[in-house]
């Protein structure tokens, strides 16, 4: 081959190659014209969601005071451990050295994870909720190694109730939005109120959460803060709760050994001052995620610490009841204070033999001397003559149908039977005979304790049905300061007679601080005036049929009552869950209404007597007399009409 | 030895441009290590490069070419002893160390086997690239391909074979022998795939073919360098702004994937005018190559512009994202001495070439 062959063809080959690299380079070109300037937007979102992240700020819910400016419910600081499996590179090991490290069960965190897998994975998922500080600190030990970059710790405001579970079921409880919680500015994952105050001023209270869009590197450390919008504070609330009032109910229920409900109020305008449910639950355990051994226990309790008592639970009113029979009887003129009625031990209605609780009977006596002594056939007779619409009519004029309208959540209607009703429930027409055992408060009558509280204000203030309520003032944020929230419209207003009025209080004064039922909460020169009632948990036949089982049979006792006699302040119900005696409850209200004395006269606050008091031996004259069956008028007999009193939630 | 007249004869446009893509190297190093003295290390290596660079240039390249079986077998000795001696880093055993200067043998071995190779076809008085010239051809690449192969630096090797392919293609291999080897290659490639690569470089493998599929593990990288590339946008988010690789999502940012950070902080402005350079400096080459005197300079620029070439389409390729992931440096960008001293080194040997087309 010659030489100048051998030359032309490298020249052809070296033009192969030129070709070749000017067609490789044009390739790579086009290539990063498309990455660069075609697919710019989506890698460049990419390479944002790489380093951008978006951390809420949690806003801290607001702060609730009681009416004299001391804090109730605040927020505390603490840790939530979450994984951001957006940035996760193995979950596996990842949940696995986070258990590690932070000494938890693998099992359980596999799970959570498992639990949440089906979310977007730009939400974090919590594994521990309240983490102490050594889990904490331990965490960001490994974080600054790089070995965790998937693993958050986030700082969140968490509420904080008093101790003692004080006032519970007021508050309520927080807890993440469940699904039909959501919308109307409710994120998944957010905390909101799940009970009480909590639920129903949730709006209030929340707040908006914050947000903070930080850089961070590839090993998840925060480099530096692009934006940050600052979280707005929920609300702060004043209550009308009076927090030494409701003290001295809780320890005034402690001091006395029985579970219960209290709710004490202001019968002139309807706010609140106490408001207890016993047995209770800590708040603080929902507040950072209830853990589900906690949640089960109180599900599965006996003693149904979750039940709100004073709006869910309804029992029969009892001798209470003989308060609403009165002033029916006044106010619709069938007879005035003095008439008197002659009480032998029983009486005789539509063919039965209704029994007095005093066997040798009260002898003659008006209706003063008939409430001190709370005596049956005096008002079995006013109830005969009443009939039962015209006692629904007053009941309902005192509150006590219906729902109270307090602003709390689930509140249950109490129910007063009349015509109507039955023919409408049972597709029976009303017998008479059954007016008898409602005049005294047995029979269908079931009522909450809230009711109770609002017929008992009610005659306390001549007649206004107020609304009971919590909230006295809400902040109004930006610097605006406090204003006053509006007080709810008085459901109903009857003005009483001078006579109904009189007779109602002496009456009632009479039960307290002469010979009646209540001595226990006589406080010399406030005129404690009150009534005491018996609820029957069971018919005097079902008990003989429960004997043997488990569930506790014995009676409620109630005590309503109101302070001073005249110009009342202080009115409410104190109700004993099977503590048999209704005069067992008059020591805790005669103890809130000391305190609320003291208080306002800028005493010292009293305290409990040291020893529990004897276990009492008194006659009871609230005791639920064995009523016969009623005789309907084509001879049927029916059996006694007592509606066992089971709370109902 | 070095003429006077000579120095009329230096491709200073083509130095120009390398120096150039040295810089553009040394700044984006800079950026990329934020602070560190990396880029001072790099400035050594680039003064000493340049200085290997003239005493490349100031020999006649036909002289070395005599000597070239003393460098082929010296640089096979330290490759040889790398193994044995070498200091490991990364699982690989690559360096010698030198106290302050960590040497890297292979890197050299691409100029000695272009030297060989050049010297080897330019002597050969046959018209043709007969078989057995390639069996010769192949056994000199071979050996030095697999001692780097067992440090193992399966890239490093690799660059040598372009060197062979090129010569031999330059030196008038028919086209039907590559044919074979074309089908010969594909047959092996299952049987390297089962013996011959290591588990990661399968997974790299596998993971550039659907990297979806792994976008946390392998996938990772190949991935963050196309987010890299890609959020640069036309005129990139400027010096030291490149959040990719500031922020280290994109791993080695001032060595491997020098490019994708570069992109990232200087766009698809600076890549073109990147990618320009580059094209420029090797046009510029292979004109050399058809100026050459002789064979042997045409095949020695050929040999050296060969590993050069495919591990700069190679490189910024994978920059991009469109390549496995393989520890493979820019040549005259990346941060690291040996690949600049050899580098600039071996366009030495192309300037040398072109300086003396007219020589004697």
């Amino acid at each position: 081959m010659s030489q100048g062959e051998n030359r032309r063809r490298i020249g052809e080959r070296l033009i192969v190659l030129q070709v070749a690299v000017i067609v490789a380079f044009a390739t790579l070109g086009i290539c990063f014209w498309v990455l660069q300037i075609v697919q710019h937007d989506k890698y460049e979102e990419m390479a944002e969601n790489n380093h951008q992240r978006t951390l809420a700020l949690r806003a801290p819910r607001g702060v609730l005071f009681d009416r004299t400016g001391k804090i109730l419910v605040e927020n505390r600081h603490s840790f939530t451990i979450s994984i951001l499996r957006e940035h996760s590179k193995d979950l596996e090991r990842t949940a696995q050295l986070l258990s590690q490290v932070a000494g938890l069960d693998l099992a359980q965190v596999q799970q959570t994870i498992e639990r949440h897998r089906g979310e977007p994975s730009y939400r974090p998922i919590v594994v521990v909720e309240d983490a102490t500080l050594a889990q904490v600190a331990a965490i960001s030990a490994r974080r600054l190694d790089f070995e965790l970059p998937d693993v958050r710790v986030e700082e969140v405001p968490t509420r904080k109730y008093p101790t003692d579970a004080l006032a519970a079921h007021l508050f309520g409880y927080v807890g993440q939005a469940s699904e039909s919680q959501l919308g109307d500015g409710i994120a998944q994952g957010d905390i909101v109120g799940q009970q009480g105050i909590e639920r129903i001023y949730n709006k209030i209270l929340m707040g908006e959460d914050g947000a903070k869009r930080v850089v961070v590197n590839s090993v998840g450390r925060e480099i530096s803060t692009l934006e940050e919008i600052p979280p707005t504070e929920g609300r702060r609330v004043q209550l009308t709760i009076d927090y030494d009032l409701q003290k001295a109910a809780e320890a005034g229920f402690r001091h006395a050994g029985f579970n219960g409900a209290a709710l004490i109020m202001d019968p002139r305008n309807g706010e609140v001052l106490t408001y207890t449910s016993l047995p209770s639950y800590d708040p603080n355990d929902f507040a950072a995620g209830i853990d589900r051994a906690t949640w089960a226990s109180l599900n599965s309790d006996k003693l149904r610490p979750l039940q709100n008592r004073v709006i869910q639970g309804r029992y029969s009113p009892g001798s209470t009841f003989k308060i609403v029979v009165a002033t029916a009887a006044l106010e619709e003129g069938l007879v005035t204070p003095d008439h008197r009625i002659t009480c032998n031990g029983g009486a005789n209605f539509f063919g039965r033999y209704y029994r007095c609780h005093l066997k040798g009977g009260h002898g003659s006596v008006d209706m003063r001397h008939a409430m001190e002594k709370s005596c049956n056939v005096y008002f079995y007779t006013l109830g005969n003559m009443l009939g039962v619409d015209r006692i629904y009519k007053w009941a309902e004029k005192l509150g006590m149908a219906g729902k109270t309208g307090i602003d709390l959540p689930n509140e249950q209607e109490s129910l007063i039977p009349n015509t109507e009703w039955k023919l409408k429930r049972t597709g029976e027409r009303w017998y008479p005979g059954e007016t008898i055992s409602v005049s005294i408060g047995q029979g269908q009558v079931s009522v909450t304790p809230a009711a109770l509280a609002v017929m008992i204000s009610t005659v306390a203030n001549g007649g206004t049905r107020v609304t009971p309520h919590v909230i006295k003032a809400v902040d109004e944020g930006d610097g605006k300061g406090w204003a006053p929230s509006p007080v709810p419209a008085v459901a109903d207003k009857v003005a009483f007679k001078p006579d109904t009025l009189t007779a109602l209080r002496d009456g009632l004064w009479m039960v307290v601080n002469a010979a009646g039922t209540g001595r226990r909460a006589l406080i010399p020169g406030r005129d404690v005036s009150g009534k005491t009632g018996t609820a029957q948990v069971i018919s005097n036949e079902g008990r003989a049929r429960a004997r043997g089982t488990d569930r506790d049979l014995r009676d409620h006792g109630w005590f309503v009552f109101f302070a001073p006699r005249d110009n009342p302040e202080i009115a409410g119900v104190i109700f004993g869950e099977h503590n048999e005696h209704g005069y067992l409850g008059a020591p805790i209200a005669k103890h809130v209404i000391e305190t609320y004395f003291a208080k306002k006269e800028g005493k010292p606050l009293p305290l409990l007597p040291e020893q529990t008091p004897p276990s009492s031996t008194d006659e009871d004259p609230d005791s639920p007399p064995a009523l016969p069956p009623v005789i309907v008028a084509d001879n049927q007999v029916l059996p006694p009409a007592v509606v066992p009193a089971i709370a109902t939630q | 030895m070095f003429e006077r007249r000579l120095y009329y004869h230096v491709d200073w446009a083509m130095l120009g441009a390398v120096i150039a893509l040295c810089l553009m190297g040394l700044v984006q190093i800079y950026s990329a290590t934020g602070g560190s003295s990396l880029y001072v290390t790099q400035m050594y290596g680039i003064a000493i490069g340049l200085v290997a660079l003239v005493i490349c240039l100031a020999i006649d390249y036909r002289s070395l070419a005599d000597k070239s079986h003393f460098i082929y077998l010296g640089i096979l000795a330290l490759l040889v002893f790398v193994l044995f001696f070498g200091v490991v880093r990364g699982g690989s055993r690559r360096w010698i160390d030198f106290g302050a200067l960590n040497l890297q043998p292979s890197e050299f071995a691409k100029a000695a086997v272009a030297l060989v190779l050049a010297k080897f076809f330019g002597e050969s008085r046959r018209g043709a690239v007969v078989p057995s010239d390639l069996i010769i051809a192949g056994a000199i690449t071979f050996v030095p391909f697999l001692v780097i192969y067992q440090q193992p630096d399966l890239g490093t090797a690799a660059t040598l074979l372009p060197i062979l392919f090129i010569v031999a293609f330059a030196a008038g291999m028919p086209m039907r022998i590559f044919g074979i080897l074309a089908v010969i290659a594909l047959l092996a490639a299952p049987i390297a795939w089962k013996f011959a690569l290591k588990d990661y470089q399968k997974e790299r493998v596998s993971t550039f073919l659907d990297p979806e599929a792994d976008a946390r593990g392998a996938g990772y990288q190949q991935l963050q360098a196309r987010i890299t590339t890609g959020s640069g946008g036309p005129w990139g988010k400027g010096f030291q702004q490149g959040t990719q690789g500031q922020l280290r999502f994109l791993p080695v940012a001032h060595n491997d994937f020098i490019f994708s950070a570069f992109a990232e902080e200087h766009g698809f402005a600076g890549v073109f005018v990147a990618l320009g350079l580059y094209l420029f400096v090797i046009l510029r080459s292979i004109e050399s190559a058809r100026l050459a005197k002789d064979r042997l300079g045409a095949y020695l620029v050929l040999g050296v512009l060969a590993s050069f070439t495919f591990q700069v389409l190679y490189n910024i390729a994978m920059s991009a994202g469109l390549a496995p992931v393989k520890g493979l440096t820019l040549p005259l960008m990346s941060y690291g001495g040996s690949s600049m001293i050899a580098t600039l080194a071996g366009f030495g040997l192309i300037l040398n070439v072109r300086m003396r087309r007219f020589t004697n």
